[in-house]
């Protein structure tokens, strides 16, 4: 070759490098080496060498997931995450219905004028992170910290326990007293201290970074907890990383030294990924991806339910609902085995607004579909064949990993077998809220999920009017109901109070303007040589990773 | 890239032929002649849909969901239990549909300012030219994406924001034929014996962009059937339980291992109406515009 | 060439002004509110309308379009919606990896279109070139999201010689932030296991995105060394008996360039389409994926924070490839 030919060839080359160097420099300009908190983490790191054997990796969608402050998160990566970085007062053992200590060591509820004072005993050995002691002045930190950023839970706080600023205070280092309105009931409140909203943040590391937003930012990146994880890298949309805290104070250090939480929002992706082993541990599948992996060897099939209420709801102003018939005309029209069958198992039949698991369920589901009868309901409301109602349903997976849309088209068949034509119009999540919240909806297809583990964190919503919730959103002004769950969210006896939620149940179930459908089950595939898994809905977290570790 | 357009040489004859000759020399591109076929058995399928259909594309039986292809089901049926050989005709509709929709109207604005900036010129021109090229800064279906979320998803949105995206396509190019023409002779002469611009529009110049405008449009056909299945298939066109070909890939995607008739029938019939599509235009473009040929 | 780099900067300012002012006029067409997509479903309305507040919604149109364009001239794109961070620091960790994504796919590109081009033609209507059209004419009519669907079905999930998604696995950290591009950073880091992990992540994504562009250029590359080679001075190079890899190497080639390179600028734009899709279907953490997801969620501010940056990067890389072109063909610089 000639040096021509050389010189030409390298013109070339030259040419493509320029435009190589100068695309990837586009990139430094874009992003500065920003130094991960990571590198503190690192060093006050177990000693122990990561491994893959020592390292979880679980995945999820965890689309939702914006934000890691305990006293912010809301949705599911959230909660999942901080659950496993700090700790609540009390809290539930996986699976049991009781109350059990935490940071509490013990707890004390009694009148004192028109308050409930609540006293609990911190225990003296608990321990943050960093090895300084938990202490009640951090609780009171904590909590004004939840009043003062006051995101989406803060009325938990605020409103279904009452709590305000001035109300908790620091009696001594290990006694911390609360004090709560008369009218509210202390067993609400005290579930609702087993949610992370109200769990304890370190004073001494977060105040100095409290900045404009009360220290939100700081948290995403860094963690001040006292539970058995610290956070060592959240990589916005890609992954959640959490190293076990080597002074755990309440027990044996985690077995799984490092913890990865994958973001994966494709079902497919997540199935692939723990037949694979690249992940131990994939939430959520749909029916066939959990059909696919039955028998395989290397991979087990956990099944739970979750305490998540699918529905049809309607609008008790608007015509034809406004009228009951109307209402339970809707409830027989329904062909509820059909949409079990779409959800292949991962739904059972629930008609009621009490999940199974709490108490005031009574699994009773009285409708079956009946054509007939729905037909002489719809008349007797002066509906006739031919009616037009528009049913608005989300662009998203209902949960049991079902379109919401195919669970609409389903229902669109039913009612069109008695001349009546449901328009679907399908509209994201938050457009449909929108509209749900200013009440503009006649008919929509929707889930609930309680807030707390409480039967009033479903009693409340769907009965209670004044409480601005899903009663209000239907327009569902009804006494009875308002009454009903009023006496039995306030209720102290159990027997008494379970006995009101199913007079509620019942009431609201025939009268209401809700078409219960289905309870949904969250399915995982565990890899098998995993060990210690357990999904529990009522739990805070919902997966303890603590407790899980390999063969 | 006006570097090139500039640097290219100017054609100096006419590209328009008499009918017929046109005729017999895209019959002898065997290629666009197989294009063509593709694309009238697609839309014949669509227009007949309704009697070809052996099932309504809409009706369940959902414990028959999932079935595998068979005699009864061609290509199987959905997780409802719908016919995916029905679904699929009725898509043809709905993505051809969607096409023509869409070229004729991103065609109609984008010849409309191609013409007024070739024209008028001047700052005119320069200012459309300007917005243009804001258009043209975005990635198509990012911008596409924006429109029709902003809009709120439906097909109808779906094919506006497409529309929207691609008439500045249009635009540029009429503009290129129109500059290239107003100095030719015979818009010179007839603007030397008084013909309004009107006129001159409507007869010299509007016929002569006609030839390029119907390659870009064949080859736009299947940008836009692409674009709007894509667009579907993030949630952003047509709402299911529409049966359109995107719509039936994503409603699909969760079972492209396990239930591969779901999502593989309708990225065939795109496949193969796309292909053809382009095809087509490849065999316009040879015939009318020997110029361009690649 | 002062002058031409200049009127191509003027034309981006102005270009960034219209889109912003494009976005802007979108958000304001969007019919729900994304407050309330941000605060999920249990939150109530006073907590709503508390953020919007805290937004500036609550203003008129053009006072928030107005603090928009002063914000941004000081380089602050907003604060999300729904990610409730700067704009600007959610771009900062997602653009790389969308870069990254995009110049593997026009790596893919150009590594397959050129070669295959020059070959189908320099072998016309033999099988070869059959062969080369006919993946032309598939790879522009497939549906990329499709193709994505079936290499992670088939190379991942029934074969497993490919990673799934992602840009690295999950048990690998990333290497030092230098670029943000992990090729690039793990080679300056000489991270070589990083490396390796990260190429064989990025090769599936790359071909279902670079296949549309790949049938672009291969036929582009074709049609244009076609026409050289039927070029006068060709058939007397020859006619005087040079070799014939020769001829293409010293001419045809040389002279077919120009419009390939113009094409390769032109594809870019449609690899960062094509990303949008691409990035879903592969869990790829980039600017496509965040810009789906703030549409659906109605997060305008984001939306408008991607348009400007696909706005600038856009004509950079058409104005770049316009200055690599005056550098092989100096007759540029004149027009």
């Amino acid at each position: 070759m000639s040096v021509l030919n050389t010189r030409r060839a390298l013109r070339w080359v030259g040419v493509l490098m320029i435009l190589s160097l100068l695309l990837s420099a586009c990139a430094p300009a874009a992003a500065p080496a920003s130094a991960p908190a990571a590198g503190e983490e690192a060093a006050a790191a177990p000693s122990d060498e990561l491994t893959r054997a020592n390292t979880l990796v679980f995945a999820a969608d965890m689309t939702d997931l914006i934000t890691l402050d305990p006293a912010v998160v809301y949705e599911f990566g959230g909660t999942q995450t901080a659950g496993n970085i700090y700790e609540t007062l009390v809290s539930f053992n996986p699976g049991e219905p009781e109350l059990v200590p935490l940071l509490a060591e013990s707890w004390e509820i009694v009148e004192d004028g028109d308050m409930w004072k609540m006293t609990f005993q911190l225990n003296p050995n608990a321990t943050f992170a960093s090895g300084n002691p938990v202490t009640a002045e951090d609780f009171v930190f904590s909590w004004e910290r939840v009043i003062d950023i006051n995101k989406s839970p803060a009325f938990l706080v605020t409103e279904v326990c009452g709590i305000s600023k001035g109300n908790v205070t620091a009696v001594d280092a290990t006694t911390l007293e609360v004090k709560i309105p008369i009218a509210l009931s202390p067993q609400v409140c005290l579930s609702v201290l087993t949610f992370v909203t109200t769990a304890v943040v370190e004073k001494a590391a977060v105040e100095p970074n409290l900045g404009a937003d009360f220290g939100e930012s700081w948290l995403n990146d860094n963690s001040a907890g006292s539970g058995p994880y610290t956070l060592s890298s959240w990589n916005r949309s890609v992954d959640v990383v959490l190293d076990a805290n080597p002074n755990y104070w309440g027990g044996a250090a985690p077995a799984m030294k490092r913890v990865i939480m994958q973001n994966m929002p494709e079902v497919a992706n997540r199935q692939a990924a723990v037949e694979t082993g690249d992940a131990d541990i994939v939430q959520e599948l749909g029916p066939e991806q959990a059909a696919a992996l039955e028998g395989n060897p290397d991979v087990s099939l956990v099944k739970a339910l979750n305490t998540i209420l699918a529905y049809v709801s309607v609008n008790a102003t608007m015509p034809p609902f406004d009228n009951p018939d109307a209402r339970q005309a809707l409830r027989y029209a329904i062909n509820y085995d059909n949409i079990i069958t779409l959800l292949g198992g991962n739904g059972e039949l629930v008609q009621e607004i009490i999940p199974m698991g709490f108490a005031g369920h009574t699994g009773t589901n009285p409708f079956t579909q009946d054509l007939e009868q729905a037909k002489a309901l719809f008349a007797n409301a002066g509906v006739t064949e031919g009616a037009v109602i528009p049913f608005t349903v989300a662009t998203a997976t209902a949960p049991g990993g079902v379109d919401w849309a195919t669970i609409a088209a389903s229902i669109q068949a039913d009612l069109a077998q008695i001349g009546i034509n449901l328009e679907i119009q399908l509209l994201q999540q938050s457009e449909l809220l929108t509209k749900y919240r200013a009440q503009e909806l006649p008919m929509l297809l929707m889930n609930w999920s309680p807030d707390f583990p409480d039967p009033d964190g479903n009693g409340t919503p769907f009965a209670n009017y004044e409480a601005q919730s899903l009663a209000w959103r239907n327009s569902w002004n009804d006494a009875t109901a308002i009454d009903l769950s009023r006496r039995a969210a306030a209720e102290l006896d159990p027997a008494t109070r379970t006995a009101l939620y199913g007079e509620l149940v019942e009431y609201v179930q025939n009268n209401g303007p809700y078409a219960m459908l289905y309870q949904p089950t969250r399915v995982y595939a565990v890899r098998n040589d995993i060990q210690g898994f357990i999904y529990d809905p009522t739990d805070s977290p919902t997966i303890s990773f603590w407790l899980i570790s390999r063969q | 890239m006006q570097a090139t357009a500039s640097a290219a040489p100017i054609p100096t004859r006419r590209v328009l032929s008499p009918n017929a000759l046109m005729l017999r020399r895209f019959t002898k591109e065997k290629t666009a002649v197989f294009g063509l076929l593709v694309i009238l058995l697609f839309a014949l399928l669509a227009v007949f849909a309704p009697l070809l259909a052996p099932f309504d594309p809409l009706a369940q039986d959902i414990p028959n969901g999932l079935a595998p292809p068979s005699a009864e089901h061609w290509m199987g049926t959905d997780k409802l239990g719908r016919d995916i050989f029905s679904r699929m005709l009725y898509g043809a509709r709905i993505s051809l549909g969607a096409g023509l929709g869409v070229v004729i109207m991103a065609g109609l604005v984008g010849t409309l300012v191609g013409i007024v900036a070739g024209y008028v010129g001047g700052w005119l021109d320069e200012a459309l030219m300007r917005v243009t090229d804001i258009f043209f800064a975005f990635p198509s279906l990012i911008l596409a994406m924006a429109i029709a979320g902003a809009l709120g998803p439906s097909l109808q949105n779906a094919l506006i924001a497409v529309a929207v995206v691609t008439w500045p396509v249009y635009a540029r190019l009429i503009r290129g034929q129109v500059l290239v023409l107003r100095d030719r002779e015979f818009v010179l002469a007839a603007r030397s014996v008084g013909a309004s611009h009107g006129l001159i529009l409507r007869r010299h110049l509007f016929p002569n962009t006609l030839s390029p405008l119907l390659v870009q449009a064949s080859f736009e056909m299947g940008t836009v059937i692409l674009a709007v299945a894509g667009l579907s298939f993030i949630g952003f066109g047509a709402q299911p339980p529409t049966p359109e070909w995107g719509v039936m890939i994503s409603e699909g995607r969760n079972y492209i291992t396990t239930h591969w008739w779901l999502t593989f029938f309708p990225a065939m019939a795109m496949l193969f109406a796309v292909a053809g599509f382009n095809l087509v235009g490849d065999g316009l473009r040879d015939v009318l515009d020997p110029r361009l040929r690649r | 060439m002062t002058t031409f780099i200049i009127r191509r900067l003027g034309g981006l300012v102005f270009v960034i002004f219209g889109v912003s002012l494009l976005t802007f006029f979108l958000a304001q067409l969007v019919p729900a509110d994304p407050v309330a997509a941000a605060l999920g479903s249990n939150a109530r309305n006073e907590q709503v309308e508390a953020y919007r507040q805290q937004l500036g919604l609550d203003q008129p149109v053009v006072t928030q379009y107005a603090i928009y364009m002063g914000r941004m001239l000081q380089g602050d794109l907003g604060a999300s919606i729904r990610t409730r961070r700067a704009v600007a620091d959610d771009l900062r960790d997602y653009l790389p990896a969308t870069i990254e994504l995009t110049l593997a796919a026009l790596f893919v590109t150009i590594l397959i279109g050129i070669p295959l081009g020059i070959l189908a033609a320099l072998n016309r209507n033999t099988w070869i070139d059959g062969g080369a059209r006919i993946l032309a004419l598939i790879g522009g009519a497939m549906p990329i999201f499709y193709v994505g669907l079936v290499l992670l079905g088939v190379f991942y999930r029934q074969l497993q010689w490919l990673p799934g998604p992602g840009r690295l696995d999950s048990t690998v950290q990333p290497p030092t932030n230098i670029t943000g591009l992990y090729t690039v950073d793990a080679l300056l880091t000489g991270n070589w296991l990083v490396f390796g992990n990260a190429v064989s992540h990025l090769i599936l994504p790359a071909i279902t995105l670079g296949l549309f562009s790949t049938a672009v250029l291969l036929r582009m590359t074709r049609s244009s060394m076609l026409e050289m080679l039927g070029q006068d001075y060709v058939r007397t190079a020859k006619a005087k008996g040079l070799a014939q890899r020769l001829v293409v190497g010293r001419h045809v080639f040389k002279n077919a360039l120009p419009p390939i390179l113009t094409i390769i600028g032109i594809l870019f734009g449609s690899l960062l389409s094509g990303a949008v899709l691409t990035e879903t279907i592969f869990n790829w953490p980039g600017i496509g994926r965040y810009a789906t997801t703030s549409v659906t969620t109605l997060d305008y501010p984001a939306v408008m924070g991607v348009a400007l940056v696909a706005a600038v990067i856009y004509p950079l890389v058409n104005t770049l490839v316009d200055i690599g072109y005056s550098v092989i063909d100096p007759r540029v610089r004149t027009h």
